[in-house]
């Protein structure tokens, strides 16, 4: 199908950027691993707390870091969209035959690629701390989950970039992404949330794409119960985001 | 003395200068607020169960009490690498070659700006505190507690923003100072900014203890939280005008090549 | 062929406000000729090239490019052009060979073609030592070449050049002006040119429509439209104690003033051409008119926009190109 050669094309672009773009690059590999340092290395006391049932605290922070180095990701592809829209370089594919779905499936599948990448960095960042990897099919899930996440996100952000066009944007990219992960289970369990917190997180979907993967990093095992309600809300958030983005594709020509 | 006086009202006006510019401009004062206010409500709502039980947790009110100090610290560093951004803003953009061919002295310059971020840290501190009082927070040192806040934070700005200003001076660029912020972001999480430095392990925990911003923001804590004494005062207070000496006096250095150089 | 390569009827494209960027405007464009769409900044020629490259909807009106139409069969128009807009979009991050490779790609081109074509493509634009270099270590000139290198990458039949010569130094306006002759020629492809500069679409195009304020202003070839516009200038500039209105005194007998033309002197058309001149600077001479300079020239796309607009083509005096003499 066409469109998917032109996907990976536009995909292998982007990739390329993030080799040549030293402020791309080092950011999406830094931040999740500092992430991970600082806040195992700083809430490491948190874990006394009964909530966390003895598990290390290292452990149960992989999956967040994993989750927001996935996060970051994705929005890099719309930042990179954007540059694109203000720069004039989208022109060129705009007026090329490239199906217009190709446009946003391109940096999506770049989205993917980087955030396997950010997702084994972290992983093996905790492999140098003492945590092992939980079996194959929990780790599985972790990089499916961080997928699903940088997949909605990149969405987001490709949304927000075809609607601003410019550059300046990236702070509301960037600004959801922490949001949407600080205001969930990043820190401690639900059952240790306490006011306002405990209530937002409770309907925020990050949070049980967290739980899901945590089940998965702590357990060893996939436990259905814990990885159904993440799959869901990971899928639901994807798709209502996935119109987000595609619905001004429709609009292109109006501007 | 007669020799001083323009010196100081120059001071005044371009520190009175540097705060207007700030507050005029939204992304120059909105992230010292905002990330330190989010993050603050962020941990107390999840840290709220550690006081109490958590071995090494220092005995607390509320986390609240616990974590303003943290965030007055983390707004004067968001803050201070502004003003350094700011300076480096009026390198490229030319008001600072303006100032060099007045007749301003040229201490003035320096102080000018370095009054500014003094001056929005007191305000800031003033704001959290509040902030944290409406929420529950008291101070439990009093006023001669608060003024301490006031003095580190004071103090600790200056700290940051001549580190601002001296790499301002030496790059020239105000997106490279900005560069530096996720440093220092950095540096804020390796302290006890945020958790107590007796729950850390390892080589973390060492880091920790050898970090000044930890024995700044333990001073403040301990005026807020209790069991503060002239020796907790008198450390906050002497590192950060430490801290403050060396940068400031690296970017006077600075500032002296760079208009030696130009003259 | 007898589809014309660009048809429009009527095209509008209005912004919010009722600001009319293009408004009404009717053309054809021939298949195999240079189409030269000439109008000062912010005239509406952008505005035009993105309509009909579909890169922006008309408000009303009807395009149709390559025998299809803009608006219900953008893809087959997509296919069947190639587009080098101002700016030069190109990422600065990419290698010429990089950028040419993904352009094959997105137009379709199996990945040996591709290659081959990009290979082929920077020989003909003189690119092959920079191939591998990155973009934003391009020249501004080096820049327009790869541009227009990567319009052409799916043999278009109609290819859009949007001001290509701006800002470039004038050895590479020449160069350009000369591959682009060669395309239309050994190619045949239809070029339709937008520029600001007078003597650009004087040299380069067949047909000429000069656009103001969204309206063409004029439509046809260089020399006809010039001809309209009469016979050659003669412009004198008054010295001394006499006035421009005294040189217009006597300058009125030869032929038609052109007030407003000539600051501080006065100047006329002369339907006897260059013999006329002589006579023209007797009169003045007997008459005790003192002068200090004397001009002759022909009518340029200029005068033709002065006199449909009473005013000046911007860049006309800016465009360093010159005449064919310098090439």
């Amino acid at each position: 199908m066409r469109g998917l050669v032109v996907s990976v094309g536009l995909a292998g672009r982007n990739l390329l950027l993030v080799r040549r773009v030293p402020s791309v690059f080092i950011p999406s590999l830094v931040m999740p691993l500092f992430i991970l340092v600082a806040t195992s290395g700083a809430f490491h006391g948190i874990g006394a707390l009964p909530q966390f049932a003895g598990s290390s605290y290292l452990a149960f922070t992989i999956p967040m870091a994993a989750t927001m180095g996935a996060g970051f990701a994705g929005i890099n592809s719309g930042m990179t969209l954007a540059r694109d829209l203000e720069g004039g370089f989208f022109d060129r594919l705009q007026a090329s035959p490239a199906p217009r779905i190709a446009l946003i499936v391109g940096p999506l599948i770049a989205a993917q690629v980087r955030s396997l990448f950010t997702t084994s960095v972290v992983l093996i960042a905790g492999m140098i701390g003492g945590v092992m990897l939980p079996g194959l099919a929990s780790t599985l899930l972790i990089f499916g989950l961080a997928l699903l996440f940088s997949a909605a996100t990149s969405c987001w952000a490709i949304g927000v970039a075809l609607r601003a066009r410019t550059v300046q944007a990236a702070p509301i990219m960037q600004i959801a992404v922490f949001l949407s992960v600080f205001t969930s289970v990043a820190y401690v369990p639900q059952s240790a949330l306490t006011g306002w917190l405990g209530t937002v997180a409770r309907f925020n979907p990050v949070t049980y794409i967290l739980n899901a993967s945590r089940s998965a990093e702590l357990t060893g095992m996939v436990m259905w119960s814990d990885t159904w309600p993440g799959l869901v809300a990971g899928f639901t958030a994807l798709l209502l985001l996935g119109a987000f983005a595609l619905i001004p594709l429709r609009h292109l020509e109006n501007r | 003395m007669t020799a001083a006086s323009p010196a100081i009202r120059q001071t005044a006006a371009l520190a009175w200068r540097g705060i207007l510019t700030t507050i005029r401009l939204p992304q120059a004062w909105v992230p010292s607020l905002f990330f330190p206010l989010v993050l603050m409500s962020i941990f107390t709502a999840s840290f709220g169960g550690a006081p109490g039980r958590i071995p090494g947790f220092p005995p607390v009110r509320s986390f609240l009490d616990f974590a303003v100090s943290g965030a007055i610290i983390q707004g004067v560093l968001i803050g201070g690498t502004a003003a350094g951004s700011a300076f480096a803003s009026d390198i490229e953009g030319g008001f600072f070659d303006r100032l060099v061919a007045s007749p301003t002295s040229r201490v003035a310059i320096l102080t000018g700006r370095l009054g500014a971020s003094m001056t929005l840290a007191v305000s800031q501190a003033l704001l959290f505190v509040g902030l944290a009082s409406i929420f529950g927070a008291r101070v439990a040192a009093g006023l001669g507690g608060f003024l301490v806040i006031v003095v580190i934070a004071a103090l600790f700005a200056a700290a940051v923003g001549g580190l601002g200003v001296y790499l301002a001076l030496r790059t020239g660029s105000a997106e490279a100072v900005q560069g530096m912020f996720p440093l220092f972001f950095a540096l804020l999480f390796f302290s006890s900014a945020f958790f107590p430095a007796e729950t850390m392990t390892g080589w973390y925990r060492t880091i920790v203890d050898l970090n000044p911003i930890s024995y700044l923001v333990e001073a403040m804590r301990a005026e807020v939280i209790g069991g503060a004494t002239v020796g907790t005062a008198c450390t906050g207070i002497g590192i950060a005008l430490g801290l403050a000496v060396i940068t400031v006096g690296a970017s006077g250095l600075a500032l002296r090549r760079r208009l030696r150089v130009a003259a | 062929m007898s589809e014309p390569a660009v048809e429009t009827r009527d095209l509008v494209r209005e912004y919010r406000g009722g600001i009319r960027a293009v408004d009404g405007v009717s053309l054809t464009v021939d298949t195999g000729g240079i189409f030269g769409f000439l109008g000062p900044n912010g005239a509406g020629k952008s505005t035009m090239v993105r309509m009909l490259t579909t890169l922006l909807r008309p408000t009303s009106g009807d395009a149709r490019v390559a025998g299809f139409d803009v608006m219900t069969n953008p893809d087959a128009v997509r296919r069947s052009i190639g587009v080098a807009l101002q700016d030069a979009a190109i990422d600065p991050y990419m290698t010429g060979r990089e950028l040419l490779r993904l352009q094959a790609v997105l137009h379709g081109l199996k990945r040996a073609q591709g290659r081959a074509r990009s290979d082929e493509l920077l020989g003909r634009v003189g690119l092959e030592t920079a191939a591998d270099r990155r973009v934003g270590t391009y020249s501004g000139g080096m820049r327009r070449r790869l541009d227009l290198a990567l319009s052409l990458v799916h043999e278009p039949t109609v290819l859009f050049l949007d001001e290509p010569t701006t800002g470039l130094d004038p050895m590479s306006r020449v160069t350009l002006w000369d591959e682009v002759r060669r395309l239309n020629t050994e190619h045949g492809t239809t070029v339709f040119l937008t520029t600001q500069y007078l003597e650009e679409a004087d040299q380069m195009a067949d047909r000429v429509a000069i656009i103001d304020g969204g309206r063409i202003v004029a439509d046809g070839t260089p020399r006809a439209l010039k001809a309209e516009v009469g016979h050659p200038l003669l412009a004198v500039t008054a010295a001394d104690a006499s006035t421009p209105d005294d040189v217009a005194r006597v300058l009125a007998r030869f032929g038609e003033m052109v007030p407003g033309a000539h600051v501080g002197g006065a100047a006329v058309r002369l339907p006897g051409g260059s013999a006329a001149m002589a006579d023209a600077v007797r009169a003045l001479d007997e008459a005790g008119v003192r002068f200090a300079e004397i001009d002759l020239s022909e009518p340029s796309l200029d005068d033709v926009f002065l006199i449909r607009t009473g005013r000046h083509l911007e860049g006309a005096d800016t465009a360093e190109g010159g005449p064919a003499t310098d090439a």
